[in-house]
């Protein structure tokens, strides 16, 4: 679903690479949780992904398309929500919604049908007329998760979704996405909530100073050597600080 | 369901003039509905003037043409008007949406293409500049029409120039933009040479208009205006030529029954489609490297910077003042826009003297080098205060920080402490800026050092008090919630008040040192601006002690 071959990025300017030789598979149907500390290259990676940085080297597909030379397909089967959702503040959520359906060509019906779930079930529906400006910031949390669901997406990406969720939001949401992959499509979202990603997902990975340094499901990672038994946030602590383990 | 371009277009067109914050602020919540009553009647005069203005010079260009059988000589000073000021105005415009639009990172993940994205931001700008180009072309092409009684064929031309007119210079500005900014934001000094690449372009372009003019026919003025008469449509060609397609404009229109306009009306219509195809391709090609660039940022050599003795601590006042003075000079958009003003006053003023004679200077025909030195420093005092709202500086103070105006709304300082520093930081740009533009005038019209002296110091008190109240209407009703940095400065209602406010002080102003010139008591001009500025001192003070701390917790 998201292959990442030697991709490498360096900023303007700096010395070291955000993100080095980073190879990276991401399989249907599984829930991937990308973890790593501050300044590690979880964004610059995911906004690698989604088309808003180019990387210096290496090669990003999703479903198959390069994004080099099919952006727009690869872009067509994902959908993206990103740490902190700029949406139009002068729109209302529905115009915002509708401008999105528009641009991956939902239909009347389905965008409708799609619509009357989400909203309700993020409890949008009695402000979806107002302005977003009007909105608080989990409020616009989740019309940016409802406006990357609506098109129903093979891949669904996120930059820390959980930041601004009430917990009553933040546990449905956690079901959408348990629901999206039994449906055979896959989730990539960072996070430093660790109970999150040990609770969700099928496999995780932990990239530090812009390195892959661990990868697999939470049973692989804690086979690995020196780490037997180790709860998320242990393994997690002692990799960042020390060297790595990466299952093939 | 609708195309995604369209739909693209029409969301972005709500969002830029807010059709939907308008409905949801004055119908639904029943809100702010003094809003618009104030744009009515700070813009409404305006632009019944406009259309008047455009109305009487059709008819009297039209008249004086009409004298050397060039009536359309109307015509082409009106598509000439529209296309310089699109081709000016129009770059901030595009450079701003195209690369500083907060909505760029929301539209890049979107399956887009990039000439999508372009097309939709441009057609929306392009909406706009119908608008504004309607205030200048209908009373020009109707006035035009009844005194040359034309038929079917001028109205057909007349639409299809109205349509395709504004799109070359835009065009020529949307590719002037995206071809600076593909190199601009490989850099590390992105904002710098943005600044700096914007304001060479434009001084290229008036540079260029002027050598144009400059550069046709003779010396001899008679000889000159002999051979422009003598050819067929001498002078309109003469006029047009700084912009080629005003001509073929005229000439389409007051040919439109005939070959001679369909061909102008093609030459037209296919410069319109060249440029949206070169558009097109470098959209394509060139647009998305820079946007994505742009969005790049850099993130410093990884080299731990030693600190040194310069981490001492400063006055607070001091820092303010220097911070706000950064934020503004560091943002090209609110730069080029605050600075345009300062830089064209000097450039006009000394592009002529590296022509053929001085007397073609724009300043030269208002014969300013024989008048009474108090009227100097009157008048010197009125420029500094109009520049002062001219720039925006302090009346788009708050609404320039947008979202970030939480971080000087969290920290513990008062609103006097913060309006004072900004209004510090806003005139010394002001001042300088002014000065600039100051030196060569007085130089050109060998006005004294006093005079210029005394003009300064009353000038930079006045602006001054001016730039407290602008900065306290800011704070009254700021616009934080804009899209586009250009919409905090230039569709600023505040902006808009303050520049209309202080020209009609300045007007008032300029009435009462008339009255003083026929009555013989020029000596009370300092008295006056003296009186004026204390008047507003006091008020200001009243409002920064008793209202602002109220409007700065509503906020």
């Amino acid at each position: 679903m998201i292959r990442l071959k030697g991709v490498s990025k360096r900023y303007r300017g700096a010395s070291t690479f955000a993100v080095q030789d980073l190879d990276l598979e991401v399989r249907p149907g599984e829930i991937f949780g990308f973890l790593g500390p501050n300044g590690a290259g979880k964004t610059t990676t995911i906004k690698m992904i989604v088309g808003l940085l180019k990387p210096d080297r290496g090669q990003v597909s999703v479903n198959g398309h390069d994004l080099a030379m099919d952006p727009i397909a690869a872009k067509h089967s994902m959908g993206f929500v990103p740490d902190k959702p700029d949406l139009y503040p002068r729109l209302t959520g529905l115009e915002y919604l509708n401008l999105i359906g528009d641009v991956y060509g939902v239909d009347g019906p389905t965008r409708t049908r799609r619509l009357d779930h989400y909203l309700d079930m993020f409890q949008l529906g009695a402000v979806v007329g107002d302005l977003i400006q009007s909105y608080s910031r989990g409020m616009q949390q989740k019309l940016a998760l409802t406006s990357a669901l609506l098109h129903a997406p093979a891949l669904f990406i996120l930059d820390e979704p959980m930041v601004g969720l009430d917990p009553k939001s933040s546990h449905l949401f956690k079901e959408i996405m348990r629901e999206h992959v039994k449906q055979g499509n896959t989730v990539f979202f960072s996070t430093h909530v660790l109970e999150v990603a040990e609770q969700l997902c099928n496999r995780v990975g932990i990239i530090n100073q812009g390195k892959l340094i661990a990868c697999g499901s939470m049973e692989e990672l804690r086979r690995s050597p020196g780490h037997a038994g180790s709860s998320l946030e242990k393994l997690f602590l002692e990799l960042t600080d020390e060297g790595g383990f990466y299952e093939e | 369901m609708k195309n995604s371009l369209w739909s693209l277009y029409l969301s972005l067109l709500n969002v830029n003039y807010g059709w939907s914050a308008g409905k949801y602020y004055y119908i639904k919540k029943r809100q702010r509905i003094w809003e618009p009553i104030i744009i009515a009647a700070s813009i409404g005069p305006t632009l019944v003037m406009a259309v008047w203005f455009m109305w009487a010079l059709t008819e009297q260009l039209f008249l004086g043409g009409l004298a050397f059988g060039q009536p359309h000589l109307a015509l082409v000073t009106g598509t000439l008007m529209v296309s310089i000021l699109s081709l000016f105005f129009g770059f901030f415009y595009v450079l701003s949406a195209f690369y500083f639009g907060n909505d760029l990172p929301l539209l890049l993940p979107l399956p887009l293409r990039s000439w999508e994205i372009l097309v939709a931001k441009l057609g929306v700008i392009l909406t706009g500049q119908y608008v504004l180009n309607a205030l200048f072309l209908l009373p020009m092409g109707i006035r035009y029409g009844l005194l040359a009684q034309t038929g079917l064929g001028y109205v057909l031309s007349a639409i299809v120039v109205f349509l395709v007119l504004p799109v070359i210079p835009l065009v020529i500005a949307s590719i002037l933009a995206v071809l600076l900014m593909r190199f601009v934001n490989l850099s590390r000094y992105k904002d710098k040479l943005t600044l700096i690449g914007g304001i060479l372009l434009l001084v290229v372009v008036l540079g260029s208009t002027y050598w144009m003019q400059e550069s046709f026919g003779t010396d001899d003025p008679t000889a000159l205006m002999e051979q422009l008469l003598s050819q067929a449509d001498g002078l309109i060609v003469a006029v047009g030529r700084v912009f080629p397609p005003s001509v073929w404009a005229a000439q389409a229109m007051a040919y439109g029954h005939n070959p001679q306009g369909w061909l102008n009306l093609l030459y037209l219509v296919l410069c319109g489609i060249l440029g949206l195809a070169i558009l097109y391709l470098l959209g394509e090609k060139v647009f998305m490297q820079g946007v994505i660039a742009g969005l790049e940022g850099s993130r410093g050599t990884g080299k731990r910077k030693r600190l040194g003795a310069n981490q001492e601590a400063g006055n607070l006042f001091v820092t303010l003042v220097s911070i706000e003075r950064k934020l503004f000079l560091r943002d090209p958009n609110f730069a080029l826009n605050g600075l345009v003003g300062y830089v064209l006053l000097p450039v006009m003023a000394l592009l002529p003297l590296f022509g053929q004679n001085l007397e073609k200077n724009p300043f030269a025909t208002l014969n300013l080098g024989e008048i009474n030195s108090l009227l100097i420093i009157g008048g010197i005092a009125l420029f500094f205060m109009i520049m002062t709202s001219f720039s925006m500086i302090p009346s788009t103070t708050f609404s320039r920080e947008g979202r970030y105006l939480w971080i000087i709304r969290s920290l513990p300082l008062s609103i006097s402490q913060i309006i004072g520093a900004r209004v510090v930081a806003a005139q010394v740009v002001n001042t300088i800026g002014c000065l600039l533009g100051l030196v060569p005038i007085a130089y050109f019209f060998g006005w004294g050092v006093l005079e210029v002296v005394f003009g300064t110091v009353f000038g930079i008190l006045l602006a001054s008090v001016v730039a407290f109240l602008l900065a306290l209407l800011d704070l009254s009703r700021p616009m934080l919630d804009w899209v586009n940095p250009v919409k905090a400065v230039k569709s600023n209602l505040n902006a808009i008040i303050g520049t209309f406010g202080s020209l009609a002080l300045g007007f008032l102003l300029g009435l009462l040192f008339f009255f003083n010139r026929q009555t013989g008591t020029l000596w009370l001009i300092p008295l006056e601006l003296g009186f004026v500025t204390a008047l507003f001192a006091g008020l200001a003070r009243l409002l920064v002690t008793r209202v602002a701390p109220r409007l700065w917790t509503k906020i």
